[in-house]
């Protein structure tokens, strides 16, 4: 089962822009309760194992923009986003966090959500594991996740094995699993009910009149226009993409004023032994403070590594060729900071900025201190943290002195989580949706993704991005799309 | 809409950056490296890649005189906000590609002798 090349005209009784973690999950209900559903992607449906994944070609065939994306700012963050069938869920780590419960309580109170069940909500978590197997490596951890766990374990820190949504058909290979990503999962199941999925489909804008859409404007993969009829639409492209159709499409309101992200800062280890795992990222994560602070591992292929000593070069550039003794770290912070995500007219793409607050800059300062810190305890012989004028660090002492000379302004900040740019609650002057992702002022124009999720959730977002979908998509199915 | 193909404004400076870098990097490997360079600036998103081709046809444009590139390294070395960020991404573009492609290279460029991948 596959999907289908994008035409000129198309027409569904309901539209869902993204396939994603939130536009995968909402076309398997809405399928599967009889509803004629029509997916559109902008990327293109990539087999797993047709790319390498962290390689340059899968960021080619599967990012936006190659992956080269950036929040400007001081410091501007480098983040990601997919751009192919299954969106994201095609090209993360795979690494499951549910939401926190009291996270979820916070949520409903500071942001008013309606008819909110925080157990319904973990409830759905629950089907959300059994139909992407989520469970533990079954055989040993990879060297850099053992390298996570004995540090933490030496300083007598939390930690812990992350479960991912994956398979393990070749045996107990901790680094063989196959993702249970959406073109593995929901994407089958929903077009198994009669879902379409139009894939090579770019949504420049809705046509909104009065409240109300009518029809998609789009661009085909060979730049010819389409035009695509509808009677609801459901935006799922993401915290960027979403509220930059929104914008484009005249809905203004609280749209992409929120932007929320965990930035993370790098450091690379080297050690005795080889522990390279270039295709592959530890399980294991740090979790002793959070949820302001969480420590975890990065891909770390020749080039990321390569990359990970650029910012001191002229000292770091000996370690290079050790790549195979290395591997990459980071520290991410829960950030108290915000983005904006603004479309300009005649630019295809949103600018997005970032700004970090002085407490989101300590935290990164002490994050990477205390990560630095771990590594010595996992015994690397040195480390090398990502920013510019870093010593490189083989002792306690050494680590005061990084701590020191760090500053936010000079380190390679990105992340990867991004999400709150079209808040969900029934507070509308700090909410972009109400309460089950109808955009507050439109009639048949829902988000239904990562965008929704009223602040950053401190851990992985996409379980709580696939169970608040799922819930809101069986609210729509409930009531017939009529407002309530 | 059709868009300035970014390899003759960033191309160049993204050469003479390997050259500097990785002086023993075999030319036609640098030509590779720039030439994947320009296609990424191709692709990026649109703001993004009109800030990046602004910033990098006044490197371009030092390069095509005499004493230029002493200037550029001087700008290079200042902590301008945006402008201090275009040779970054010419670097990290460059070295990810460089040590995907080839693992054994060496801090000068040169090869250990391995197999690349």
């Amino acid at each position: 089962m596959s999907a289908q090349q994008a035409t000129a005209n198309m027409d569904a009784e309901i539209l869902i822009i993204g396939s994603g973690a939130g536009g995968a999950t909402t076309a398997t209900v809405l399928a599967e309760a009889g509803m004629d559903v029509l997916m559109v992607e902008e990327g293109k449906w990539v087999e797993q194992g047709a790319v390498v994944p962290f390689s340059l070609d899968q960021m080619e065939q599967q990012y936006r923009a190659g992956g080269v994306t950036v929040a400007l700012g001081m410091p501007s963050i480098a983040y990601t986003e997919g751009r192919c069938a299954g969106g994201g869920t095609e090209v993360n780590s795979g690494l499951y966090w549910r939401p926190p419960g009291e996270l979820l309580e916070r949520w409903q109170r500071e942001f008013a959500i309606r008819d909110f069940d925080p157990h319904e909500l973990l409830s759905i978590a629950d089907e959300v594991e059994t139909a992407i197997n989520v469970r533990n490596v079954p055989g040993p951890h990879s060297a850099p996740s053992e390298i996570l766990r004995s540090g933490a374990a030496s300083l007598g820190w939390q930690h812990g094995e992350v479960p991912r949504w994956m398979t393990y058909p070749h045996g107990d290979d901790a680094t063989k699993g196959e993702r249970q990503s959406m073109t593995r999962t929901y994407l089958p199941r929903a077009m198994a009910a009669g879902a379409r999925l139009a894939v090579g489909c770019r949504v420049d804008h809705l046509e909104v009149r009065n409240g109300t859409a009518a029809a998609a404007v789009t661009t085909l993969a060979d730049g010819s226009p389409g035009r695509i009829t509808f009677k609801h639409v459901f935006v799922c492209g993401g915290a960027i993409q979403s509220p930059a159709l929104l914008q484009r499409s005249g809905i203004h309101g609280h749209i992409g004023r929120t932007l929320a992200v965990h930035p993370t800062v790098k450091l690379a280890a080297r050690f005795a032994d080889a522990v390279n795992v270039p295709d592959d990222v530890p399980v294991h994560q740090v979790k002793e403070f959070a949820p302001h602070l969480s420590f975890g591992g990065s891909a770390s292929n020749p080039g990321l590594i390569a990359l990970s000593l650029l910012d001191q070069w002229a000292t770091f550039r000996r370690a290079v060729t050790d790549w195979e003794r290395m591997s990459v770290y980071y520290a991410a912070i829960t950030s108290e900071g915000r983005g904006r995500v603004t479309s300009v007219p005649h630019m295809k793409d949103p600018i997005v900025t970032y700004r970090l607050t002085h407490r989101d800059r300590e935290l990164l300062r002490s994050g990477l201190a205390r990560l630095t810190l771990l590594m010595l305890e996992a015994e690397a012989e040195e480390v090398f943290p990502s920013f510019k004028g870093a010593p490189s660090v083989r002792n306690r002492r050494d680590v005061a002195t990084m701590q020191q000379a760090f500053r936010a302004s000079k380190a390679t900040v990105m992340t990867v989580h991004l999400c709150s740019t079209v808040p969900m609650g029934e507070v509308t002057e700090t909410c972009g949706a109400d309460s089950f992702g109808r955009v507050h002022g439109q009639r048949n124009i829902y988000v239904n993704d990562a965008s929704l999720l009223p602040t950053a959730p401190g851990v992985n977002p996409q379980a709580s991005v696939m169970a608040f979908a799922i819930r809101n998509a069986r609210r729509f199915v409930a009531t017939g799309g009529t407002r309530v | 809409m059709s868009q300035v193909p970014a390899f003759p404004l960033v191309g160049p400076f993204a050469e003479r950056l390997l050259i500097d870098d990785l002086p023993r990097l075999l030319p036609e490997r640098r030509r590779e490296v720039a030439t994947f360079v320009a296609h990424r600036v191709d692709t990026l998103p649109s703001f993004t890649r009109f800030g990046v081709l602004a910033i990098g046809s006044v490197f371009r444009l030092l390069l095509s005189v005499p004493g230029g590139w002493g200037v550029a390294k001087i700008i290079m070395r200042l902590p301008l906000p945006f402008v201090a960020e275009y040779p970054r991404l010419m670097r990290s573009l460059s070295f990810a590609y460089v040590w995907e492609h080839w693992p054994t290279t060496t801090p000068d460029g040169s090869e250990t002798g391995g197999v690349a991948a």
